[in-house]
């Protein structure tokens, strides 16, 4: 066999303290499909940008067609024949498809006569190539998301790529629209390209790839031929031997059921049919991948998206929660997952992050107490042991673990009846992550109901008392805190392992 | 209640430094103004034959730019709360036109009494404020778009009830002494002024709605994630700058003794400049209501105080000159506002995050 398209040789990627890759070596043939799996987290994107010329690695060397790479820019990266597909295309949606076609793929100079016949005939040459029933003259804005990513493919297609990376392309597709997209993968197989596939869907997996490299905590954990592995030895691989991480021990008796929540939908974000049950003192973790409907359902929770269907019970009294004051005012917090732009705000000090849900209680007369809202300060940081310069020092001057300590002290202040924290330890380093989950542990020991939503699998299963397990909208099962993880990641997967 | 060994050291870092309030923007603002009248007190002020002074540094002078500037410092007090939010209010001399010929026709067609009408005047200022604050919270659309909309909306009204024509003047002597003349020692309506002036900077610097207009200001959707009412919050600021812009526009009615349609026109321009001279920023979430003062005082003394000069009296020319050295002041103001931040980026950063 000749030289792989393209190989990476002990590729290292740092962002700050994140070691993201630490030394993946991965090949692409021609006419292979290659599948990259892993957790969240694990890798996969950055690999992506890398390879994309994105981000430039810290370590490592890149060989396309049997050529080092000394230096990757996207330019370069798109000059040497690489295209990649992403989830959300990346097109023009005022101009038709044979101007995002020709935008894509013309040279630009800067006389050039514009030949709409020759521009129109190459659109429907290359959509008729995919099999898509798309007008060239269609403004792109008409097109649904997956038509979309269609024209992305015809364009790889038309600019000759030779690596086409597709980023989860089933994700918003229907089952007529996944078989289009499997036949046109075939076809790019035929002819010669290299395919690098990214998906969560294990029996898509299988269906299309040749060859599957496992990434988990940014080191590849094997390279297999799909025909030698099954779907439990795929498992095993991305979730791999329990870390060695003590998490604060349960010890908990659960009291009164504090939220439950009875067939609850939502139409906009796609979350269906839920039921669950939280009660006092407990952990309910919320575990699945990206895009399972987690962060959608807090958001039900807290009153940012209102339930179209069910019945959602706080304490025994049925709710309508239709904006976050009412979820607040119920005894709802909530810690959301974006932490720099909804979490704290960046610009303002400390203490008026922390009295920020509490104004009402605080200044009962809307009439400012900085005495009391000092006070009341002090008390969070040490309690939480923020460190900071002190409680007028800006939010945006902190690390993430600490910004994270004082978001949940915004929440604590409420004084809620059931806590939601939307990946409470995302970005934050090995330290404060220990100290959260301490935090997390003892407020369930005073008695709050907590709902932790987590892509960190040893942690979603470190720390709760039940795991209600979310794939495609809905709860898929829900198990016991402490579960083998292989358990877990197979209902996150969708797969009855 | 677990109290860690690394507890951090707290209350130590004194509430304010004095060497960082001397260089506040609005401790810089105050040299400026100080600078500028000192300029005009020297410049500006002659002797005339009789032996009488004349010109910039005659107390006569100093009330009338008092009294001259009322109208659109409570315009720059409307706005501030609104470019607090990261909003736009183009409207509000408009509505001052629009109030004021209301107010007028109230008076003189309705058969009004003066506090009666003003009572429904200031009415109609909120209530357009609340089309304002509709379109922009419910509607969701952006401000600056409708309230170039109502900008048009408002002045037109005003043009169409008077057919472009109509002047009600002939108010009586009790009404007029709000405008032209002195109570305890100071122009009437510089009382009034103040009043709100110390109003919106208590709600701004002083309860919980100054701090959710920050909020919003600065993020927006991190406000509506802390479970402030954002809506309520914005609508707040339109209707009180139409509540403000309804004062605006009986004092300019008071001043002048006439309302007519065109009363106000450009205000807002002025009013914005004055906001954003004083330190507020455009993106929102910061400003403060003794900048707007500040920023209203330059404005104001130095239209006045280039009409005293006698090289611009010659060429009679204090117009354009206070137009085009104001637009100067605040491109200065704005540059010397960003100029420390670029110059402690250059210098390593002192507040590195610790991990």
């Amino acid at each position: 066999m000749s030289s792989p398209l393209l190989a990476l040789r002990q590729v290292v990627k740092n962002y700050g303290g994140v070691r993201a890759l630490r030394g993946v070596d991965f090949d692409l043939r021609a006419g292979e499909v290659h599948a990259l799996l892993g957790e969240n987290g694990a890798g996969k994107s950055t690999l992506i940008k890398i390879v994309t010329g994105a981000h430039a690695p810290d370590g490592g060397t890149i060989t396309i067609a049997g050529q080092l790479i000394a230096e990757l820019t996207p330019a370069i990266s798109r000059s040497l024949g690489i295209a990649c597909i992403y989830q959300q295309p990346a097109l023009f949606p005022d101009l038709t498809v044979a101007e995002n076609l020709a935008l894509r793929l013309d040279a630009t100079t800067v006389h050039a006569r514009v030949d709409w016949t020759a521009r129109r005939a190459r659109a429907t040459a290359l959509l008729a190539r995919i099999g898509a029933a798309i007008s060239p003259d269609a403004e792109v804005r008409s097109l649904s998301m997956p038509e979309q990513q269609l024209v992305e493919i015809a364009c790889a297609l038309g600019s000759g790529a030779r690596i086409v990376i597709m980023d989860e392309p089933t994700a918003s597709l229907t089952q007529k629209e996944q078989h289009l997209l499997y036949a046109v993968v075939h076809d790019l197989r035929k002819n010669g390209v290299g395919v690098i596939y990214i998906s969560h869907r294990l029996e898509e997996i299988f269906a299309l790839a040749d060859r599957v490299t496992v990434l988990r905590d940014g080191q590849s954990v094997g390279t297999h031929a799909l025909a030698d592995i099954n779907e439990a030895g795929l498992i095993r691989l991305m979730v791999g031997r329990e870390v060695a991480q003590v998490y604060p021990a349960a010890q908990s008796a659960p009291g009164a059921t504090v939220l439950s929540l009875q067939g609850v939908g939502c139409n906009a974000s796609g979350v269906h049919d839920v039921s669950f049950e939280v009660r006092a003192g407990e952990i309910f973790g919320l575990g699945g991948l990206v895009g399972a409907g987690r962060t959608e359902l807090a958001r039900i929770l807290f009153g940012l998206t209102p339930a179209d269907y069910g019945q959602i019970k706080l304490a025994g009294e049925t709710l309508e929660l239709s904006s976050p004051q009412e979820a607040v005012s119920h005894g709802i917090a909530y810690v959301p997952e974006d932490r720099r732009r909804h979490g704290v705000v960046l610009e303002l000090p400390l203490e008026q992050n922390i009295t920020m849900a509490i104004h009402r209680r605080l200044f009962p007369t809307t009439w400012l107490s900085f005495n009391a809202e000092r006070a009341l300060a002090l008390d969070y940081i040490r309690d939480l042991a923020v460190k900071c310069a002190g409680p007028d020092a800006p939010g945006g001057s902190l690390s993430g673990g600490n910004q994270q300590k004082v978001a949940l002290a915004r929440w604590l202040a409420t004084r809620p009846k059931l806590l939601i924290l939307d990946e409470p330890t995302q970005g934050v380093d090995i330290g404060a992550k220990t100290e959260i989950h301490k935090i997390i542990r003892r407020l369930a020991h005073e008695g709050l109901a907590v709902i932790l939503i987590s892509s960190d699998l040893p942690e979603v299963i470190g720390m709760s008392d039940r795991i209600g397990v979310m794939a495609h909208g809905t709860l898929r099962a829900i198990l016991p805190g402490g579960s083998d993880p292989h358990t877990v990641m197979a209902a996150a997967l969708g797969t009855a392992a | 209640m677990s109290t860690s060994s690394q507890a951090p050291a707290i209350s130590k870092v004194p509430r304010r430094d004095w060497r960082a309030l001397l260089t506040r923007h609005e401790m810089l603002l105050l040299y400026v103004l100080i600078a500028e009248w000192l300029f005009f007190y020297f410049a500006g002020t002659s002797t005339n034959r009789r032996g009488v002074v004349v010109g910039f540094g005659t107390w006569d002078r100093q009330f009338d730019i008092l009294r001259h500037s009322c109208e659109i410092g409570l315009l720059a007090l409307a706005l501030t709360p609104v470019i607090i939010t990261a909003g736009i209010d183009l409207s509000v001399g408009s509505l001052l036109g629009l109030c004021a010929i209301l107010f007028g026709k109230l008076w003189h067609d309705g058969g009004l009494t003066i506090p009666v009408a003003m009572g429904i005047t200031l009415g109609i200022g909120a209530l357009a404020g609340a089309l304002n604050a509709v379109l922009i919270t419910m509607l969701r659309l952006p401000p600056l778009i409708v309230t170039l909309g109502t900008y048009s909306l408002f002045r037109g009204l005003a043009e169409a009830i008077t057919r472009g024509s109509i002047t009600y003047t002939d108010f009586p002597d009790n009404f007029l002494f709000i405008g032209q003349e002195r109570w305890l020692g100071l122009p009437t309506q510089a009382w009034i002024f103040l009043s709100v002036a110390l109003a919106v900077g208590l709600l701004l610097h002083r309860t919980t709605f100054g701090r959710a207009f920050r909020a919003i200001g600065l993020a927006p959707e991190g406000a509506r994630y802390a479970g402030l009412p954002v809506e309520r919050r914005l609508a707040l600021v339109y209707v009180l700058a139409g509540l403000i812009a309804a004062i605006a526009a009986i004092i300019y009615t008071a001043r002048l003794g006439q309302a007519k349609a065109d009363a106000g026109s450009g205000y807002e321009l002025f009013a914005i400049t004055a906001v954003v001279l004083g330190g507020t920023s455009i993106f929102g979430g910061t400003g403060t209501i003794p900048g707007t003062l500040l920023g209203v005082a330059a404005i104001a003394v130095l239209k006045n105080g280039l009409a005293c000069l006698p090289v611009v009296m010659r060429l009679n020319a204090a117009e354009e000159m206070s137009g085009l050295l104001t637009g100067a002041l605040l491109l200065v103001a704005l540059s010397a506002s960003v100029l420390p931040k670029i110059l402690s980026n250059l210098r390593p950063r002192r507040h590195t995050s610790t991990a």
